[in-house]
């Protein structure tokens, strides 16, 4: 299969394909980093739709040191976090709790409620980090890259996003609510 | 567990578990968890963690987002055949597979149609500006014979002044990526000054740029100069600069970055509320019932609006070429050969030129000497007058005196 770097080298020659392909394997990734930060469905799509716009558009900046899902999760952040400035809002906050769960496929929704509480009780840059690692599998390098801080940093934010994300799972799921 | 209980930090056993460490130390590591219990119960609670947070699941992107993707792709590909000479321009033709090229060709006429409208409605729709406002004065006076009738005809005009607002709607950029706007200076002196010319615009047509300005000099006893201005694709301008300098002896080169990116995000968060605002002005228009002065009122307001709004998307897009373009300005010294004078002048031309020149010299010193006069005349008359009388007082008694002592 052709590796992910070649298919944007390939689309900086110029071919539909290989976006297309890109758009395929990412859709569901990008689309799902946006919703497990935003509450509107719609904005987060309206987002995704924006991140693989930039990355037609700016694909002759991309330089092969750089993983392709670090560049395509850098540009999604940069969106995400010009989004937030014209809103008004932290560039890190995560919206506010959703009135509809999201129907995951495969998934529990109470355990779905429950982590999400869990998760939008961190501080945001421990979180944000949390998220990049765990559900965009990005490297230590690459987040501090992204964030624009070093990695040791980077480090110390994990370890104390994991730490208290096991303090608040252990606690009951019905005390989330009365303690939030 | 600390690293004097424990040869390891336990952010280290986390980075292991990430697969973050080298090979050697990730050894170690591995080893020691099989060993204490302690190490080992945390990463047990580490993988946990990512277990439970696995269930975080997202429904599946909508299918609206590849169609919505779709849209957006082709109307970037119209937008861009508004823009012939752009970087961006050139890309789109690498985009398109040849068997499309019939559908360029569509997307072209379309553009050119979206062209004439945008130049066509906004005069349109000063002219029809007080047609609609006849029709709306018709109403109200209709409206006070019957009080309680609809407003028809104003809802009517409400609803074309919309649709001629809404006809050029332009994409929002977003700023994801630092903008920079690049420039250089070149400065070279060139032996051989003859194609020069030819070369440097070859320079600018093989990098997909072009010329924005070009002076050259060849005075008779002096180096003959040559100034250019080009515009160079930001991504080319290295290379671009790299041929210039291979055109001669480089006497002097720089290069400077602007960074503009916070002006075109803050443009595009004012024209996205600007856009807002027509909007909610469009919707009071459109649900207005009242006095007509106020739907004036409303529209002139609307006017303004869009008026900001098209100078900020003429203000960005000119900021976007600024980026995509760099600014190279370019100066070309030829390498001076002083020429031997091929024959002295002749007698009679040099009379000639002494005549001039002797007339030239009578005619400036008689300006010069009315320049003075006027310049002085009133000077040397004021003062003139004051002494006139002391000085006539004192030459008659320096006379009285002198006939005294005689």
């Amino acid at each position: 299969m052709t590796s992910d770097e070649q298919l944007i080298l390939e689309l900086q020659q110029g071919s539909e394909e290989a976006f297309t392909e890109l758009f395929l394997r990412y859709r569901e990734r990008v689309y799902g980093f946006f919703r497990r930060r935003m509450n509107d469905a719609a904005q987060a799509e309206e987002l995704a739709q924006e991140t693989f716009l930039a990355v037609l558009r700016a694909a002759h900046r991309y330089e092969p040191r750089a993983t392709f899902r670090a560049y395509l999760f850098g540009i999604a952040f940069n969106i995400l976090s010009a989004h937030r400035r014209k809103s008004g809002l932290d560039s890190m906050r995560i919206d506010s709790a959703p009135d509809e769960v999201p129907d995951p496929s495969g998934t529990n929704p109470d355990n779905v409620i429950w982590v999400r509480q869990a998760v939008e009780r961190l501080d945001a840059p421990e979180r944000e980090v949390l998220l990049l690692r765990e559900f965009e599998e990005l490297s230590y390098e690459e987040i501090a890259k992204i964030l624009r801080a070093p990695v040791n940093t980077v480090r110390s934010r994990l370890f104390r996003a994991r730490m208290a994300l096991r303090e608040i799972l252990a606690t009951t799921p019905g005390n989330l609510g009365a303690r939030k | 567990m600390t690293s004097s209980t424990h040869p390891f930090e336990q952010e280290e056993v986390m980075a292991y578990l990430d697969g973050e460490l080298s090979a050697n130390r990730a050894a170690s590591v591995a080893s020691h968890l099989r060993e204490c219990p302690e190490c080992a119960a945390l990463a047990e609670q580490m993988r946990d963690v990512s277990t439970q947070l696995s269930n975080w699941g997202v429904e599946p992107a909508p299918a609206s987002l590849t169609k919505s993707l779709n849209a957006a792709r082709a109307e970037r590909a119209v937008a861009k055949v508004r823009k012939p000479r752009g970087f961006a321009g050139s890309l789109d033709g690498k985009f398109l597979p040849v068997r499309n090229r019939w559908v360029w060709g569509a997307a072209s006429a379309a553009a050119l149609v979206i062209l004439l409208l945008s130049i066509g409605l906004p005069s349109l729709r000063r002219e029809q500006h007080p047609v609609g406002m006849a029709r709306q004065l018709a109403y109200v006076q209709q409206a006070e014979i019957e009080q309680k009738a609809k407003n028809e005809a104003a809802a009517s005009e409400a609803e074309a002044f919309i649709a001629q607002a809404r006809t050029s709607p332009a994409p929002t950029p977003e700023a994801t990526q630092p903008m920079i706007a690049r420039s250089a200076s070149v400065s070279l002196i060139v032996k051989d000054f003859g194609p020069l010319e030819a070369s440097v615009k070859a320079i600018a047509q093989r990098h997909n740029g072009y010329i924005a300005s070009l002076n050259s000099t060849s005075p008779q006893d002096a180096a003959r100069a040559l100034t250019a201005t080009l515009r160079i694709p930001s991504v080319q301008l290295e290379s671009a600069i790299a041929e210039l300098k291979q055109l001669g002896h480089v006497e002097q080169e720089s290069q400077s970055g602007e960074e503009v990116t916070k002006e075109f995000t803050d443009r595009a968060a004012r024209m996205k509320n600007a856009r807002a605002t027509e909007q909610r002005l469009l919707d009071v228009l459109r649900n207005h019932t009242g006095q007509v002065k106020d739907i004036l009122a409303t529209e002139q307001e609307i006017a303004r609006v869009r008026g900001d709004i098209e100078q900020m998307q003429a203000d960005q897009q000119a900021l976007q070429t600024r980026v995509d373009f760099a600014t190279v300005e370019l100066s070309v010294q030829e390498e001076y050969k002083a020429s031997l004078q091929s024959a002295p002048p002749s007698t009679g031309r040099r009379l000639r030129n002494a005549a001039v020149e002797g007339y030239r010299s009578v005619v400036e010193s008689v300006i010069g000497f009315g320049v003075w006069a006027l310049q002085s005349l009133p000077t040397v008359l004021l003062w003139g007058f004051v002494l006139f009388a002391p000085a006539r007082w004192l030459w008659k008694r320096l006379r009285r005196t002198a006939v005294s002592q005689s």
